[in-house]
């Protein structure tokens, strides 16, 4: 059978042009989705666990999801500062039962935000975002600045369905009057292909922005001959094709929030569109990996009105990254357990983090086995939202966009996993 | 010999995302990608393995020459083996340092450990199954 217009779940663009192909249950062809998106697909419905498992003495056990889903509750209710991590490769509707168990149990529910644009909205918390669509940039933009980011590699499609070999409704030949700006420590794919690439000595990010800034303003008399690696001519030239375009769209990747400096390099960034913009219109996206991690955001702060990292241990929201964030908590080894959903620390965390993780009674939903697996006592398979589950995403500008299911490999999903975890707790917690 | 080590995202990595356990992502995210006048300097060829010591450990890595890193600087794919070098420093931003730590680099005929030996080393026990 063929399903068009499928979107697809792996990273924040959801392009929502996929072609996929079934047949007995099983995907056999997807068109459209670039290769990190196809492998997703292509895979998933086959990788799966099949049941829950358990560690069992040195091993490991099959399980029901009863028992599964009693012990995660346990977990949970026995602990004094439980950690609800995750939620980025979810569906919205299961963030939300996730808020509201952290809230009655009192523990801290953070998303994969911390560990990627965290640092992205404290700068936007102190300056705002001058923000757009994707639809505007791909409509209009005449410029485009990739800052600290590899679309080629991580965003595949973003290139070709939003900005450098897109179409824009307002130009008549887009490919040849867009400009495309790569900005990075490193000579990648992208800034192979670029019309102007500015190589900036790893940490250098921050002396740079606020060069092209002090250009901006009209006082390149204080810059020197190089910063950061880049020469002044080099600087003075991106300057003046930041002032000279249309439409300016900056992107920039984790290259600028993992950076020393980390959120004050975003913040310099925007004071830099900020900048532009008095001469020309200029707008800033961060480019976001995980497809729902956007929509986490959004989730956590309509029910606290905090984006990441809520802590609900004084019967309140509290909201203090650097403390109440899971790196932060792992590494002091705070909390006593942690119900990881949908994301994988155990690949992507420090090793001080994950050394924590191992002793305390860790769960995990996951559809598939993770680097995360053997940190845990228990795993709870569930379906793919947008393969065989639906449920709502929002792409990296905010926009909502719903999920269509195409298969029916009979898992449970997520917000109905959770969701019988929480009425187990609730029964205890809330009678 | 001292070195800024880098991790972000590639395409056989993010391909990978879905299989941990399999061969490919483990071969995606052990290696390391060096400037070929390091590579000189610490004497090693493409293919070759060298130990990487950060704040929080040691792990070793397949090197790999490529022109666009620049000197000084080491290049691996996010990922457990990245990740074994790295400590939980977030200077009170909950982000980690994962573009900027400084290593340690020397050559080695140690192989590259896998995904769940890497776990075992943290506590973890491994579910070995085949998919």
């Amino acid at each position: 059978m063929i399903h068009r217009d499928m979107v697809c779940p792996f990273c924040g663009c959801l392009c929502d042009d996929l072609v996929v192909e079934t047949e007995d249950g099983q995907v056999v062809q997807v068109d459209n989705a670039c290769t990190l998106g196809s492998n997703k697909m292509m895979g998933a419905w086959q990788h799966r666990l099949k049941s829950p498992v358990m560690r069992d003495g040195g091993g490991w056990r099959d399980t029901t999801y009863e028992e599964a889903c009693e012990y995660a509750a346990g977990v949970l209710l026995d602990a004094d500062r439980p950690l609800m991590y995750g939620w980025s490769s979810t569906q919205g509707e299961a963030q939300g039962i996730g808020v509201s168990m952290a809230e009655l149990l009192g523990g801290v529910i953070d998303s994969t935000t911390s560990v990627c644009h965290g640092p992205s909205i404290l700068a936007i918390q102190e300056v705002g975002h001058p923000g757009c669509t994707l639809g505007q940039v791909k409509n209009r933009a005449d410029l485009v600045i990739y800052w600290a980011c590899n679309p080629t590699e991580a965003h595949p499609r973003h290139m070709s369905r939003y900005t450098t070999y897109a179409d824009g409704f307002f130009m008549e030949n887009a490919f040849r009057d867009r400009k495309l700006i790569v900005v990075d420590v490193r000579k990648s794919d992208t800034a192979s292909i670029a019309d102007e690439f500015m190589q900036v000595k790893p940490g250098g990010d921050y002396a740079v922005l606020s060069a092209l800034r002090a250009i901006v303003r009209g006082r390149a008399d204080v810059v020197p001959k190089t910063v950061a690696g880049v020469t002044k001519e080099q600087l003075v030239r991106v300057a003046a094709l930041c002032k000279e375009a249309r439409f300016g769209a900056l992107f920039f990747g984790v290259g600028l929030t993992m950076a020393p400096g980390k959120y004050k390099n975003v913040r310099n960034a925007i004071e830099l569109v900020d900048e532009l913009n008095r001469h020309t219109k200029w707008t800033l996206t961060p480019l976001r990996g995980h497809y729902n991690v956007y929509g986490s955001n959004e989730v956590f702060t309509w029910m606290t009105g905090y984006p990441y990292a809520v802590d609900f241990s004084r019967q309140i929201a509290f909201y203090n990254p650097g403390e109440t964030t899971a790196v932060d908590i792992l590494a002091r080894q705070e909390c006593d357990a942690c119900l990881i959903v949908a994301s994988d620390p155990g690949a992507h965390f420090p090793k001080q983090c994950l050394e924590h993780l191992a002793e305390i009674p860790t769960v995990l939903i996951d559809p598939m086995q993770t680097a995360t697996t053997p940190l845990c006592r228990c795993q709870i398979p569930t379906a793919v939202t947008g393969m065989d589950a639906s449920g709502t995403a929002y792409r990296m500008d905010g926009v909502p966009i719903h999920l269509k299911k195409f298969l029916d490999l009979g898992y449970p999903t997520d917000t109905e996993i959770i969701g019988r975890i929480f009425k187990q707790v609730k029964e205890v917690k809330h009678p | 010999m001292r070195f800024v080590f880098n991790t972000g995202r590639t395409a056989a990595q993010g391909a990978g995302l879905e299989r941990k356990t399999s061969e490919e992502y483990q071969k995606a995210t052990s290696v390391a990608r060096m400037n070929p006048v390091d590579m000189m300097d610490l004497e090693i060829e493409d293919g070759e393995r060298l130990r990487v010591s950060g704040p929080a450990g040691t792990v070793v890595l397949r090197v790999e020459a490529n022109d666009g890193i620049p000197r000084g600087t080491v290049f691996v794919p996010l990922g457990p083996y990245a990740n074994a070098v790295l400590d939980g420093e977030t200077h009170g931003t909950g982000m980690p340092d994962y573009k900027s730590v400084s290593v340690e680099i020397e050559p080695t005929d140690d192989p590259v450990p896998t995904i769940p030996a890497l776990m075992e080393g943290i506590g973890g026990v491994a579910l070995r199954r085949e998919e």
